[in-house]
């Protein structure tokens, strides 16, 4: 069975196909324009091995990428939590850095770089940290406090007591958080593979964008959505996983465990 | 000697209004007393001066042989992730496992032990709450609300409990419930609010314990008492 992602993708993208097919028979535009859906599924037959591969090299990339920045997210906005002067600089720090565009600096990274793995992984991870930063150091700094009351009162807090209590009462919201980043994960990881890279469906794109080729710009896009859509269906299934298996439901005894 | 306050006065960071003002009073004597009084008069934030947990206040607060003060109130919560019991197990100091046990079965929670914090009653919540408090070291335990939604029988179970288990340390009940006040209470502080001149009285209430069970007519006395003083 199709899970729910995937299933509105679809739906989206036949949407946005109709609407496509529409405008062109609409305003009568040629098939320079807009390609036709025999020339569509033409193409897309004869393109849809590479950009497969493509894809996957893409999504590879945004994978790590998010995960480094999951990774880093965590240990600054762990370290970032209390209200000492670091913790503070810390905050203030990324506040303001999130507020620049990264991919103005991608351009840079290239010429440091080069055009080649890292400066791919680079830009995704930078992408995609800075608004997991901010959701995490915001989960972290807020204290719980009708539950930490009794370890603070009594000496008995830690500070991985105090993360796992923050990160349990807002495990739906990290889940989430940590789901809808993989799309900016992705998103940076195209945009780097469009600015400079020679590898991905960035790059495939750019490509098909240089030769006008609206129909395997659609290709693309269609594998970007599926790979996207599977891959937040995983995170979300593991989401879950976690949900259930750290919050015992209800009636199961301790014996069961 | 114990707990003994003088002239203090407190109002939260940059708020016109005093909490209380003037505020004297003195617990000299172990036991359960209580701090009685309306909504707002300022009993939580006392209690929190008391325990330690608010500063900037002025006058005097002295805790003479009081070391260790914990406050405990009643919308406390225990992590989810494990059952009570495994909670339990973690913070009881090394030696007081038959305490624990004890209570357990005199604040009736034998049966829940197995479950999570979130699938108990409002009532047995907060009877884990306290049960969890008094397993540790304490010389004064204030309790803030500590038994609310747990039914009367249960209450004076655990009460004149408490009071047998634990009576060389203070402890400084807030409740709304004056009958409740009266019965159980050795000292009863009745706070009367800012615009009241003195803020507050000391009553003396019929300290119930299991060997000591005063008559229907001294009860009546002495809600009539602080009643006329309210």
């Amino acid at each position: 069975m199709l899970g729910r992602r995937i299933l509105q993708f679809f739906l989206i993208f036949a949407l946005g196909l109709f609407g496509l097919m529409g405008v062109k028979y609409g305003l009568g535009l040629s098939d320079y324009v807009i390609p036709g859906p025999g020339e569509i599924i033409t193409t897309s037959r004869a393109v849809a091995h590479d950009y497969f591969f493509d894809t996957l090299n893409t999504l590879m990339v945004a994978v790590i990428g998010q995960a480094i920045s999951i990774f880093m997210a965590f240990f600054v906005g762990i370290t970032a939590r209390k209200s000492t002067w670091a913790g503070t600089l810390i905050k203030a720090a990324a506040y303001n850095i999130q507020a620049y565009p990264i991919v103005a600096v991608a351009p840079i990274i290239f010429i440091l770089l080069g055009d080649g793995f890292t400066s791919r992984l680079l830009i995704a991870a930078m992408i995609c940290y800075f608004p997991l930063l901010l959701s995490v150091i915001g989960i972290m700094a807020e204290p719980v406090t009708d539950m930490e009351h009794f370890y603070i009162a009594t000496g008995r807090m830690r500070w991985q007591l105090e993360v796992k209590i923050r990160a349990f009462e807002n495990i739906g919201k990290l889940t989430t958080v940590i789901a809808g980043s993989s799309t900016l994960a992705m998103a940076g990881t195209i945009v780097a593979e469009f600015i400079a890279a020679n590898q991905g469906i960035g790059h495939s794109i750019r490509i098909a964008l240089y030769q006008s080729d609206l129909s395997r710009i659609l290709t693309a896009l269609f594998l970007i959505g599926l790979f996207l859509s599977i891959y937040q269906e995983i995170l979300e299934g593991v989401g879950k996983r976690l949900t259930s298996g750290w919050i015992l439901p209800k009636g199961v005894e301790s014996e069961d465990l | 000697m114990g707990l003994t306050c003088q002239h203090l006065e407190y109002r939260y960071p940059r708020s016109e209004e005093w909490v209380f003002r003037d505020l004297s009073f003195c617990l000299d004597r172990p036991g359960f007393h209580s701090l009685f009084g309306p909504s707002g008069v300022g009993k939580t934030s006392l209690a929190r001066v008391i325990a330690g947990e608010i500063n900037g206040f002025s006058g005097t607060l002295d805790r003479g042989e009081i070391n260790t003060v914990l406050y405990t109130y009643n919308q406390e919560r225990l992590p989810g992730w494990a059952p009570i019991e495994r909670h339990l197990d973690r913070i009881t100091p090394e030696g007081r496992e038959d305490l624990r046990e004890h209570l357990i079965e005199i604040f009736g929670l034998v049966p829940v032990m197995g479950q999570t914090f979130s699938q108990l009653s409002l009532g047995q919540q907060n009877r884990i709450n306290l049960l969890r408090y008094l397993l540790q070291d304490f010389q004064l335990m204030i309790m803030d609300e500590s038994l609310a939604n747990v039914d009367e029988r249960s209450k004076e179970t655990i009460l004149l409990e408490i009071k047998e288990l634990f009576p060389d340390r203070y402890f400084l009940y807030i409740s709304h419930n004056l009958i409740e006040v009266a019965r159980f209470c050795d000292r009863i502080l009745l706070f009367r609010g800012i615009g009241k001149s003195p803020q507050s009285l000391t009553f003396t209430g019929l300290d119930t314990r299991k060997t000591n069970q005063p008559g229907r007519d001294a009860l009546d006395a002495v809600l009539l008492e602080i009643m006329n003083a309210g």
